[in-house]
């Protein structure tokens, strides 16, 4: 599904290199989780595997579905199937939630969309993430709380479709009821996408508790230092990052 | 329930001159044209909520010129402006507060959009002669942001398509109930 082979990738214009001999591999319906320390390249990754002006590639490849990806548009990337829910979904005036959603819908299938079957569609997706549906004309996130845009990007998925999800600190901002929800919607996703894979980024194991990873990977200044299941998480949450870093001192460490 | 008023000019250069007794909402729409625009906020309490949308391809100015001559008067004067090759565009937005004009709210909100490389300039002037007053102005003048079109982009929509969004938005077609009453200058925005 997709493999990322020794990517190293740096900030564009600058000698910052964030990404060093970073691989990593997923099988259709596979969930991976990374954690990390901040700083360590987490969210540059998932920037990265979206195609974000501000990184640039300088080796290794991108393989979605067996193809290269690395020099496509970020749009051909979303159409490929490669969703990303943001850390911070940023607010655009004027643009609103519906006209954006219904455009998008419209360009990845190739297919115009039917208002009336939109927005039928649309306020039961809108109840299923307990969102107003009042929000469907309102700005594109424009006073949004921080959970009701993380509902918004859950939403978005939902009507796009994806084949591949990244979410991106989807639990900052979340409070533990709007996580439930949020979290349940993309179990739901993957039970009727069987075949949709997933890459969790976070800093805490709290979202694990609701989205069951097959791999958790520690990233460490760029790259991942240590791989395994779901209790390499719980180790974290006992003994933090500094834990890991000693026992990869001890036992991982070149 | 506010008076609503649409303007749509194209090409031609006017003078506009408003009295405001009641509350009124003015979307002003307008492509390639200079204008001048003098609003007098004249009854108490009254309140003027101005958009202005300029499509532009020469080189033009627009300017505004809203005065509180009563108290409790209040004014939101929102300028957007795309400049699309390399003219120039001025906008010139003076806000003035009397002062015998008593608890009066009066805010600007200017923008330009250079698609290229336009001469873009904002003149945003407060005249503020009383103390009880809640004002306010800003200007920006620049491109649509890189992140907008990344975010955009990211959910699969090409990038002319989000060029596209973004202009609707930011020259306030969602804000137009029936757009058929601006469909000259929505198909102009097509042509950008």
């Amino acid at each position: 599904m997709f493999e990322i082979c020794h990517v190293f990738a740096k900030v564009k214009n600058s000698d910052l290199e964030i990404l060093k001999d970073f691989s990593l591999s997923i099988k259709p319906g596979e969930v991976h989780a990374i954690m990390g320390p901040n700083g360590t390249g987490k969210s540059t990754l998932s920037k990265v595997i979206m195609g974000h002006y501000n990184y640039e590639i300088t080796a290794g490849s991108l393989l979605f579905e067996g193809e290269d990806i690395s020099k496509m548009s970020v749009d051909e990337r979303a159409k490929r199937g490669i969703f990303l829910s943001m850390q911070d979904p940023i607010v655009i005036e004027g643009v609103s939630n519906s006209e954006f959603l219904r455009t998008a819908q419209s360009e990845v299938t190739g297919k115009k969309v039917n208002l009336y079957s939109f927005i039928k569609e649309m306020e039961k997706a809108m109840k299923d993430v307990s969102l107003d549906s009042s929000m469907l004309h309102r700005s594109l996130n424009q006073g949004f709380s921080g959970g009701e845009k993380k509902k918004n990007e859950i939403l978005q998925l939902k009507f796009l479709k994806p084949k591949f999800i990244i979410l991106d600190e989807l639990d900052s901002g979340l409070d533990v009821d709007s996580l439930r929800i949020v979290c349940s919607n993309i179990n739901d996703y993957l039970s009727v996408n069987p075949n949709t894979s997933l890459l969790i980024i976070t800093h805490y194991p709290r979202i694990l508790q609701y989205i069951k990873p097959d791999y958790v990977h520690v990233m460490i200044d760029g790259c991942v230092k240590k791989t395994g299941d779901k209790s390499l998480a719980l180790e974290i949450e006992k003994d933090g990052y500094s834990g890991i870093n000693t026992m990869i001192g001890i036992d991982v460490c070149e | 329930m506010s008076k609503i008023l649409y303007v749509v000019d194209d090409n031609k250069n006017k003078n506009y001159k408003y009295n405001i007794e009641e509350d009124t909402i003015i979307y002003h729409f307008s492509i390639n044209s200079s204008h001048s625009v003098l609003i007098d906020l004249v009854s108490e309490g009254v309140s003027v909520w101005y958009y202005y949308y300029n499509i532009n391809y020469s080189d033009n100015e627009f300017s505004i010129s809203i005065r509180h001559l009563s108290s409790n008067s209040h004014s939101e004067v929102f300028n957007h402006g795309v400049n699309v090759f390399s003219n120039k565009l001025k906008f010139i937005v003076s806000s003035t507060v009397l002062s015998d004009s008593y608890s009066c709210i009066c805010n600007q909100d200017n923008q330009i959009i250079n698609m290229q490389d336009g001469k873009s300039t904002i003149v945003p002037n407060l005249f503020i002669d009383n103390y009880d007053v809640d004002s306010s102005h800003a200007a920006y003048i620049g491109k649509f942001l890189d992140e907008d079109l990344f975010y955009l982009m990211s959910r699969g929509i090409k990038l002319d398509v989000a060029y596209r969004l973004l202009l609707r938005g930011f020259l306030g077609i969602n804000q137009v109930s029936d757009e058929s009453l601006i469909s000259k200058f929505i198909l102009e925005i097509e042509k950008i």
